[in-house]
Order: C-alpha cells, then sequence, then structure tokens
C-alpha cells in the first residue's frame, strides 16, 4: 500500500509548486495599525496568494468572516493566505487586534473591468 | 481602544475554549467521572499555550509559512479523536482512561485560544501600552466568558441527570464536528485543500459577525457561506460521531447478553 502511494504522493508534490506558481500574489502590509493598502484589487474568480507583511512590532490577527479567513501575523514577520476564486464583488477583512483602525477591503473585480 | 479590544480577544478566545470545557465538566458531572482530569487539562492547556506562542515565529514559517494552520489543523482533528473515543466509551459506560481522554482534550482546546491571548498581551507591551490596564480589561473578558460556560454548564448539569448526559454528548459530538470544519477551512487557507464557491448563504438568517452568530460559530463552527468541501468534513464528523456511539452501544448490549445469570 505504502509502495503504491509513493509515486502519487511525489506526483503530486512535484505539481504543488506548479500550481502554486500559477496563482497571481498580492502584497499587503500593516503599518501603524492600517492595512496598506487599504482596497486590494484582486482578479474576480481567480484563487489569490496574499503576502501580508506586517511592519508594526506588536502581533496583528488578520480576519474576514466574508473570506472566511482568520490567522496570527507577528509583529516584523510575514505570512501567506490563499483567497478566493472570488465572485466579483467587496469583501471586507479587518485586524482583531486593533479593529478601530486595521480595516481593508478586497475588491474581486471581473476581467476587463475596474468595478465589480 | 486598547483596553476594549482586550475585553473582545479574551472574551473571544474564552468563549471558544470555555464552551468545550463547560460541556465536559457537565458530562464528567453526569457520568460521575472520578478525579480531578480538569486541573490536569489546565496545567496542559497552559504549557501547552505558553509553549505554541514562544515557538510562534518559528512555527509559522513552516510548510512555507503555513506551518499555523498545520498545528492548529492537528490541534483541531486532536480533539475531535478525543471526543470520539469520549463518546464511544460513556456509550459503552467504560470509565477507564476518561479521566485522560478529557484532560487531553481540554488541555488541546486550550493551547491555540491560549497563546492568541498571550501573542495579543505580548504586541500590547511591544507597542509601549499600559500593560496592567489591558491584563484588567481582560479579565473582565475572562469574566463573561467563564459566565457563559457556567450557564452551559448549569443548563447541563440541573436537567434530569439521564436527559442531561445525552444532550451533553449530543452538544460535545457538535462542537467537535465543528472544529473538524474549522479544521478543513484552515486546509483551505493554505491551499492544501480545493475551494469552490459557497453552497449556501444564511447571513439573512443569521449574521456571522453577530454575537450569536460568534457564539454559533464557538459551539457548531457556524459558517454564514460555507464551501462543499467544509459542508462535507463538517457531515462526515457528525456521521463518525453517530457510527462510535452506534458501535459502542451495540458492544454494550453484546456483553450484556454474554453475562452469565447470577
Amino acid at each position: 500500500m505504502t509502495l503504491r502511494l509513493k509515486p502519487v504522493l511525489v506526483a503530486v508534490l512535484l505539481c504543488a509548486p506548479l500550481a502554486t506558481a500559477a496563482t497571481p500574489t498580492v502584497e499587503l502590509a500593516i503599518e501603524g495599525h492600517r492595512f496598506v493598502p487599504d482596497l486590494l484589487l484582486v482578479p474576480a474568480e481567480t484563487k489569490v496568494k496574499l503576502l501580508i507583511h506586517n511592519r508594526d512590532a506588536g502581533a496583528e490577527e488578520f480576519e474576514s468572516f466574508e473570506l472566511n479567513r482568520e490567522k496570527v501575523i507577528l509583529g516584523n514577520t510575514k505570512t501567506v493566505i490563499f483567497i478566493g476564486p472570488l465572485a466579483p464583488g467587496d469583501y471586507g477583512f479587518f485586524g482583531e487586534f486593533n479593529p478601530s483602525t486595521a480595516q481593508g477591503l478586497v475588491r474581486a473585480v471581473a476581467a476587463g473591468k475596474s468595478q465589480p | 481602544m486598547i483596553l476594549l479590544n482586550s475585553i473582545v480577544v479574551v472574551l473571544k478566545e474564552t468563549i471558544e475554549a470555555g464552551i468545550l470545557v463547560s460541556v465536559m465538566l457537565s458530562i464528567s458531572q453526569c457520568y460521575r467521572i472520578p478525579g480531578r482530569w480538569w486541573k490536569w487539562g489546565a496545567l496542559l492547556g497552559l504549557a501547552g499555550a505558553v509553549l505554541y506562542a514562544w515557538r510562534l515565529p518559528q512555527l509559522t514559517e513552516w510548510f512555507n509559512y503555513a506551518g499555523q494552520e498545520v498545528v492548529n489543523c492537528a490541534l483541531q482533528l486532536s480533539i475531535f479523536g478525543c471526543v470520539l473515543l469520549l463518546i464511544a466509551r460513556l456509550v459503552q459506560n467504560q470509565t477507564r482512561g476518561l479521566p485522560l481522554l478529557l484532560a487531553l482534550a481540554m488541555g488541546l482546546a486550550m493551547v491555540r485560544e491560549g497563546a492568541e491571548i498571550l501573542v495579543f498581551y505580548i504586541g500590547v507591551t511591544q507597542q509601549g501600552e499600559p500593560l496592567a490596564s489591558a491584563v484588567t480589561s481582560g479579565f473582565v473578558g475572562v469574566t463573561i466568558g467563564a459566565s457563559v460556560g457556567a450557564l452551559v454548564y448549569y443548563s447541563l448539569t440541573l436537567q434530569r441527570s439521564a436527559y442531561a448526559a445525552r444532550a451533553a454528548l449530543l452538544l460535545l459530538a457538535l462542537i467537535a464536528s465543528g472544529m473538524v470544519l474549522q479544521a478543513s477551512q484552515l486546509l483551505i487557507q493554505i491551499d492544501w485543500l480545493p475551494v469552490a464557491a459557497p453552497l449556501w448563504n444564511s447571513n439573512a438568517l443569521l449574521l456571522e459577525q453577530s454575537p450569536l452568530g460568534q457564539l454559533a460559530y464557538a459551539v457548531f463552527g457556524y459558517e454564514a457561506t460555507p464551501s462543499p468541501i467544509e459542508v462535507i468534513f463538517h457531515f462526515a464528523a457528525l456521521t463518525l460521531c453517530v457510527i462510535a456511539a452506534a458501535a459502542a452501544n451495540r458492544r454494550a448490549k453484546r456483553t450484556i447478553h454474554r453475562r452469565p445469570a447470577p
């Protein structure tokens, strides 16, 4: 059983970087308890890799009910979250540790449009 | 503002772990499980939370920045495994090993939530915010969270014992299945599981970010817009709980039939 699964596992592991390479990356930063930029334009119906840099000293928790995402990002570190494929529209997110200032919006835009 | 944030962060984390712990405490009361297992559970949870928070910088970078999700997913699935064994043993009326399972489930449930509280407070000190007032506000959050837990505990234990025991077991199965749903969500977040359009949107019925929606998330892993994979994982977990209970029930009946007449 282990021997039969081995080629499949190797194939999956080899294909994983190829799949990731095709995924567009969008960068986001946390500075002074705010998301920069606070409006992220992403292509609709496409999986997107969100690379988040926390440039503050303290930790922040990226959270979004609309995107179903939640992740702690320590101070002066970066992390990765995958979002989508999303239908055209707006999806809010916020920093749970500083919700009064850390607010942002992901705008999924259909190909060839600037608005959803 | 940091004071309000402290209350919200601590309350949210306390409720998530607190409801599971109160249900397990009520099960312990209903089934008369001996020992102070909860002390060992709390100790394990605190030690685990400190270790998790301390190693979080390294752990986050594992698997190309997917380490946090992988560890959290492993914690959630381990709790589910403990709950499955608990259900099987309780239905079979076997008390051997139950204190260990309860302590383990409680400890594992406290690890992630406790670590998030620690990380929040470490951040507060790093930003030069007054720690004493933030801790005091956090205490308010713990108190409200503990009150919710106490309400769950007394609602279950003040009922007739047979009914309460079944209700507590059902609630335990629902909470653990919700954790499996959350585990699948974590794997989607790191692209280890495929994602598809949500099956439905129940925000009009119960808004996920409302206090009640957050309580439902803590208890059942409520998601207003679940993807098909999440729904499959949730129902598979519930089905496993039912199968574990049914198999244990059959074994218990077989044991009674085999017992020689006095």
